[in-house]
């Protein structure tokens, strides 16, 4: 129909972002087989957009000032206690804590800041934190799964592996970086056919830790099967059941083994 | 007509409302000033935030009009200095941390590059390329129609053409 239409700058950008009207993607996708100039400009296009995401997305791991957690549940922050940065995660976890207590104690907990956050809590409040976020549960999608890989591996300065758990019937729905205690670690997403998600927290820190057997523990109503293999934690989360959990955490542990194994030895 | 927002989805957004901030200031500590500010805003409003509808993209939109507004008061107030805030290359961005030193190279490239762009083509390219919002969200967000969203995008993605071929190396030469 509009076959001998010029493409528009706007056509090769909304191409080039998928917001395209989805009536329009086979015929725009036509021009670019037969024009290769303009199929390198949609290309160049899309690998700005992943430039802007590596220079960009780090920020999101940064630690929040704590005012923020205050004027985000509808109250300035008292200036004397402003000052001091909060891991994210320890911010999330004491309004999770909070959510869960009620209002009332919220303001007691928030000021605990000394107090310790283990390895599987961490875990189980981190997927609780971004399990439920409707619009955004990871910072890239799996169907960027090598890019996702590649970035997070850079991110935590060594290789990472997103396990596929497809034969569990999970499917991955992306990845994250997310704070930890000294370093960041990297979220993997997974999701079944009824929207139930579970997700894997990997991270190293800077002390090498023992290696353990898998553990269990439940924090909040999450499930969480942690061990500690070759300095690196891993901890499985979900509202699933223990043996189903377990289960799958003895997937993800052999394909990281099988991962390791093939990989070059440095 | 919510009472209060979901605070988790709320806490989720504040690591993109930050860094929306830092895109439209181009000051890290100007930024955090803005995100208390639009969260203050959001409090005021939460009843006109209609449940179940993108909470960031609402929340992007308030922090423009916060950041639109507190400008046009400090333009106001130095308006003899004649000095426009908004059109100077973005002075004070860090490096994010945690970079790997040739990450660090290349991204401070890009992060100067991207500096060097009016502010709101700035804000267009953040939130097409990198939050991946509807056009339609964005025109929203920045109060314009969907055209100018358009023309901004473009032309920010026309001025950062080169930082996109290969090495970086060469976009280093670059004089303003």
């Amino acid at each position: 129909m509009s076959a001998g239409l010029p493409l528009s700058e706007d056509d090769l950008s909304a191409y080039a972002d998928r917001q395209l009207p989805p009536e329009r993607v086979a015929e725009v996708a036509a021009r670019l087989v037969e024009e290769p100039a303009l199929a390198a400009r949609v290309a160049a296009i899309q690998r700005q957009n992943a430039m802007l995401r590596d220079a960009f997305d780090p920020w999101l791991a940064e630690a929040l000032p704590r005012d923020f957690i205050a004027a985000a549940s509808g109250r300035r922050a008292r200036p004397s206690r402003a000052t001091r940065a909060w891991p994210a995660f320890a911010a999330a976890a004491s309004l999770l804590a909070g959510v869960a207590l009620g209002w009332l104690v919220r303001g007691e907990l928030l000021q605990r800041e000394g107090t310790p956050v283990t390895f599987p809590r961490q875990a189980a409040l981190t997927h609780a934190l971004y399990a439920t976020d409707a619009n955004r549960p990871v910072e890239i999608w799996a169907n960027e799964e090598e890019r996702m890989v590649r970035w997070l591996s850079k991110r935590l300065s060594f290789p990472l592996h997103a396990p596929n758990l497809n034969s569990v019937g999970f499917a991955l729905v992306g990845g994250r970086l997310v704070a930890g205690n000294e370093r960041p670690g990297a979220l993997f997403m997974y999701e079944n056919a009824d929207k139930q998600r579970i997700s894997l927290l990997v991270r190293k820190d800077a002390e090498p830790a023992r290696e353990t057997a898998f553990r269990y523990a439940l924090e909040d109503g999450v499930g969480v099967f942690y061990w500690i293999d070759d300095s690196c934690g891993y901890a499985l989360s979900g509202n699933l059941d223990k043996l189903q959990l377990l289960s799958i955490a003895r997937i993800v542990y052999g394909q990281l083994a099988a991962a390791e194994a093939s990989a070059p030895k440095p | 007509m919510p009472d209060t927002l979901p605070d988790p989805d709320l806490i989720s957004a504040l690591p993109r409302l930050r860094r929306y901030a830092r895109v439209l200031t181009g000051d890290f500590t100007r930024a955090d000033d803005l995100v208390q500010d639009t969260l203050a805003r959001a409090w005021e409003k939460r009843r006109l935030w209609k449940a179940g509808s993108d909470l960031r993209a609402w929340l992007f939109t308030i922090m423009h009009n916060v950041y639109v507004n507190q400008r046009s008061v400090r333009r106001r107030e130095s308006a003899e200095s004649s000095i426009d805030a908004d059109q100077g290359p973005v002075a004070g961005w860090e490096i994010p941390t945690r970079a790997t030193q040739s990450d660090r190279i290349e991204l401070a490239e890009v992060l100067a590059q991207i500096a060097r762009l009016p502010g709101e083509q700035r804000e267009v390219l953040l939130l097409a390329a990198v939050e991946e919002l509807r056009y339609e969200e964005i025109a929203r967000v920045q109060g314009v129609p969907i055209g100018t969203v358009m023309s901004r995008l473009n032309r920010a993605r026309e001025k950062l053409r080169h930082i996109n071929s290969e090495p970086a190396a060469q976009s280093f030469k670059v004089v303003k």
